[in-house]
């Protein structure tokens, strides 16, 4: 492998902490559910950015639609709230015109994996140094309760009578298999432990993703015995993306911590100008 | 008689070298002084196959098809007879060929035209000769025609070198002696082609979409997300290099989707950015034009279009994408719409977008097309420059929060960039309310839907809502490839005693209807011409009473371009 570590983000890491959780709170209220999963990402969040350094103005998140991606009008950074499923390409977008900036792009497992699938591959294929985070609660919340590509197979609901039928995808392994360069699993029950991997997200160079269990209590109550089911990892692996691969498949999907970080190489920076008008002008002489 | 400009076709299977012909005919001639105009027809092979470069060269400028061509060089007959229906002659037409290619075919016999022999293979090549360099009978053919129309060797010359240049002194000077050769054969054919003296100005050889590039890059385009897509590849090809060494990028998409979010993205946080596709991937991108409209983000998004629905016809032209360009989105969705008015004008069309939807934040549609596109055409160096228009970021001394949507005041608010302190704002999809968080009311959707709608009825684009010429009580109306064979109808019309206005539109939308009246005052009698089936810019301007109802509607679909012979033939 020629592929060499980036370290555009270790450059750029604060020196000081001066922000508190509280600076990150936009103060709207949240039109989630009371007990939604979700509340408990923005707490980590905001944890995690106060402990990181940087201002809100110096943050921007990015989001699709659905539920969790309601996130970024909840905080008080800047923000970019698009449609469903391309979060990820516009985030890229800002991120490639605008390195300063630190991007993070949160969204649900509808709009991540689902409709916005796609650009999953092909963000993780071009790692370019931002955060993704996913609320996944294995459904599709926002349209009140339809299996996504998550969802377990017997899952009934009125789409889909008796279950989907089908092996729910591994966004973890797809991840790895298309080039993040770090792949984690958090559980919104434990805002703290989840502030510390997105602060190691950060960190980290290139395309970082962390997947987080975020219940839906209103159309998947069940998942209330998530908090009884999740544990730390006993496993993390560096650079072997097989070894990390053989991890993640083998997990029942209740492991929680940093499972993978790599050394990819992040899409490359924009060139010095090199030109002027004039001279692309005076190719036009016959 | 001397000419005043001479139309030729090259034609040949692949690897014949038909564009190559072609290009260096026309460059010839532009370095001579000379004006022109190139374009090109390919068969369905996905490389490789038949082609036939179709090239008219001329003392004036030269913006349409021509109704007939003078001669047709066939560089050999492979499959060659397909593009006839494309490739108007008559009896007056010379058939040039090297009778080593054997008859000429049925379909192109059938015009009558003089069949005149030309041996084009030389006598002193070697196979290994000609396998290593090229079978240069394309540069033979070249430097023929250019020297029976009178162009001097040295610029002949001079025109294979910049074409094969970058391959290496070799090939370019075994290229050269072909030429050279071809143009030492002319005498003895007897022919008489020439052209009388050129203006000998300074002269640029640009295609329609390097000027939408060019424009581009002259309004401060420095970021570009696309996916490639016939007949906009070239144009984005042309332009990634220059991007790039200007500081600027361009990212592939994984498709449509992500090429305008990629664009948005970059677009939101204060470069200038583009997207550039044609009709399947403008369907595509309607999604998130809704959104660039909805969250007030500027963007270029260029549209030159091809024959359609669907997939269509890949390669050929066709304006039927105006209803998509004008209209496409769900909910009220008003967004600027500019079709450049000839190739040359690509270029400062483009420029005008940046600014305009650096200026409005809204989405600008430039809707060139593949006859515009691809065609190369020497011009006088473009210097038409927009005035720069320029984003408002300030928000200084707003209240606390920002008001990024506030409805009261100038309908176009302050968009701080991202990383400004104090001014932190989420571009919002959803109707939000003056802070832009999502609100569902109705008094402030209606509020939102105002506002935008306000930018687009407030936008004045002065002068460059198009342009008039020529007088008289008819007038066409025109846009983009439609405007050259609309202006030379009208110019023989005149010669013929018959004064005719064209009306071209470059401001599609919203429809300068000020403008538009003041430019049919006089006018008894209005013909829209258009290259779709459906007249969708005659509904268009109907919708908008911007013509009266008995205005007439030429519509026809692609991809034969129009010709002023058919305009003079419906407007006299
Ligand atoms: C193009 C498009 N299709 C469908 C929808 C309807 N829709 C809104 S949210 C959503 C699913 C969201 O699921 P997920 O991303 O898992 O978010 P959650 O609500 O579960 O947090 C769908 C299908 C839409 N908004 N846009
Ligand atoms: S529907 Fe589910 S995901 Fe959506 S807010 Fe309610 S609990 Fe959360
Ligand atoms: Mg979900």
């Amino acid at each position: 492998m020629t592929d060499t570590i980036t370290t555009a983000s270790a450059a750029t890491e604060p020196q000081h902490c001066v922000y508190d959780a509280k600076d990150f709170a936009s103060g709207a209220h949240p039109v989630w559910c009371p007990g939604c999963g979700d509340f408990g990402v923005l707490a980590g969040l905001e944890r995690a950015l106060a402990k990181y350094g940087r201002g809100p103005h110096e943050v921007v998140l990015v989001s699709g639609i659905g539920c969790s991606s309601r996130l970024p009008g909840y905080m008080s950074t800047y923000g970019f709230h698009g449609v469903h499923g391309r979060a990820l390409a516009a985030g890229t977008g800002l991120k490639l015109a605008r390195p300063d900036l630190e991007v993070i792009v949160v969204g649900g497992d509808g709009d991540g994996y689902s409709i916005g699938g796609n650009h999953f591959i092909h963000t993780c294929r071009r790692n370019p140094d931002m955060l993704y985070v996913v609320m996944d609660n294995r459904v599709y919340g926002m349209t009140k309760g339809q299996p996504s590509p998550t969802t377990e197979p017997d899952w009934d609901s009125d789409i889909a009578p008796g279950g989907i039928g089908l092996r729910p995808f591994n966004p973890l392994a797809v991840a790895i298999a298309a080039g993040a360069n770090y792949v984690a699993r958090g559980f919104s029950g434990d805002p703290n432990g989840l502030a510390e991997l997105i602060v190691d997200g950060l960190k980290w160079p290139g395309f970082a993703f962390i997947e987080v269990l975020s219940p839906c209590i209103t159309f998947r109550p069940e998942q209330r015995d998530w908090k009884k089911m999740v544990r730390p990892s006993t496993l993390s692996v560096e650079q072997d993306r097989a070894a990390a691969t053989a991890l993640v498949l083998a997990d029942d999907g209740f492991s929680l911590g940093v499972l993978y970080r790599g050394d990819r190489a992040s899409i490359a920076p924009a060139l010095p100008t090199e030109t002027t008008m004039g001279d692309v002008e005076r190719e036009f002489a016959p | 008689m001397s000419r005043r400009s001479i139309a030729v076709v090259f034609a040949g299977s692949g690897g014949s070298g038909a564009m190559t012909a072609g290009a260096v005919f026309l460059r010839a001639a532009a370095r001579a002084g000379y004006f022109g105009m190139m374009t090109q027809l390919f068969g369905a092979q996905v490389r490789g196959g038949e082609s036939a470069s179709l090239v008219q060269i001329g003392v004036d400028p030269i913006e349409a098809q021509p109704d007939r061509f003078d001669a047709f060089v066939a560089l050999d007959w492979d499959k060659v007879e397909q593009f006839a229906a494309e490739i108007p002659l008559d009896d007056t037409s010379l058939i040039i060929a090297d009778p080593a290619s054997g008859p000429v075919p049925p379909g192109i016999a059938k015009a009558k035209g003089r069949v005149v022999s030309l041996a084009m293979t030389g006598a002193g090549e070697s196979k290994l000769d000609r396998a290593l360099l090229g079978k240069r009978v394309n540069m033979f053919a070249a430097g023929c025609l250019a020297a029976l129309c009178g162009l001097p060797e040295q610029h002949i010359a001079g025109a294979v070198e910049a074409a094969f240049g970058s391959k290496g002194q070799d090939v370019a000077a075994a290229n050269t002696a072909r030429a050279l050769a071809g143009a030492q054969a002319a005498p003895a054919l007897a022919l008489d082609l020439k052209l009388a003296p050129p203006r000998h100005n300074e002269r640029w050889l640009i295609s329609g979409n390097q000027a939408v590039a060019l424009g581009a890059l002259r309004g401060g385009v420095r970021f570009v997300g696309c996916y490639p897509i016939t007949p906009a590849t070239d144009l984005v090809e042309w332009l990634a290099p220059h991007l790039i060494k200007l500081g600027g990028r361009l990212v592939l998409g994984e498709d449509e989707l992500a090429s305008i979010n990629l664009a948005l993205g970059a677009s939101y946080g204060g470069v200038p950015a583009m997207t550039v596709t044609s009709g399947p991937g403008f369907s595509l991108m309607v999604e998130s034009l809704g959104l660039a409209i909805a969250a007030e983000i500027p963007l270029v998004l260029v549209d030159v279009m091809r024959a359609g629905p669907s997939t269509g016809i890949a390669s050929k032209t066709e304006q039927s994408d105006v209803n998509l360009a004008i209209y496409g989105a769900h909910g009220d969705a008003p967004r600027v719409v500019l079709a450049p008015l000839s190739v040359a004008d690509c270029a400062a069309t483009t420029e005008y977008a940046v600014y305009v939807t650096e200026s409005l934040q809204v989405p600008v549609i430039v809707l060139s097309d593949q006859m515009l596109g691809q065609a190369t055409a020497v011009v006088d160096p473009v210097s038409d420059r927009p005035a720069p228009l320029k984003r408002k970021i300030n928000g200084a001394g707003a209240s606390q929060p920002f008001k990024r949507y506030a409805t009261s005041g100038d309908a176009i608010t302050p968009m701080p960039l991202p990383g400004t302190p104090d001014h932190e704002w989420v571009a919002e999809g959803l109707t939000h309310n003056e802070a832009g968080l999502p609100a569902s009311g109705a008094a402030m959707h209606a509020a939102q839907i105002h506002k935008r709608a306000r930018k687009i009825r407030e936008f004045d684009a002065g002068e460059r809502w198009g342009e008039v010429t020529g007088e008289g009580d008819t007038a066409i109306l025109a846009f983009g490839s439609t405007v050259g064979p609309a202006r030379e109808a009208a110019r023989r019309l005149a010669e013929a005693g018959r004064q005719v206005r064209v009306i071209a539109l470059r401001l599609l939308a919203p429809l300068p209807v000020k403008q538009l009246a003041q430019a049919l005052t006089g006018v008894r009698r209005i013909v829209v011409i258009e290259q779709n089936d459906t007249g969708q810019l005659y509904r268009h301007l109907l919708g908008n009473k911007a013509v009266p109802v008995d205005a007439e509607s030429v519509a026809r679909p692609g991809p034969l371009p129009f010709r002023p012979s058919e305009i003079v033939n419906y407007v006299a």
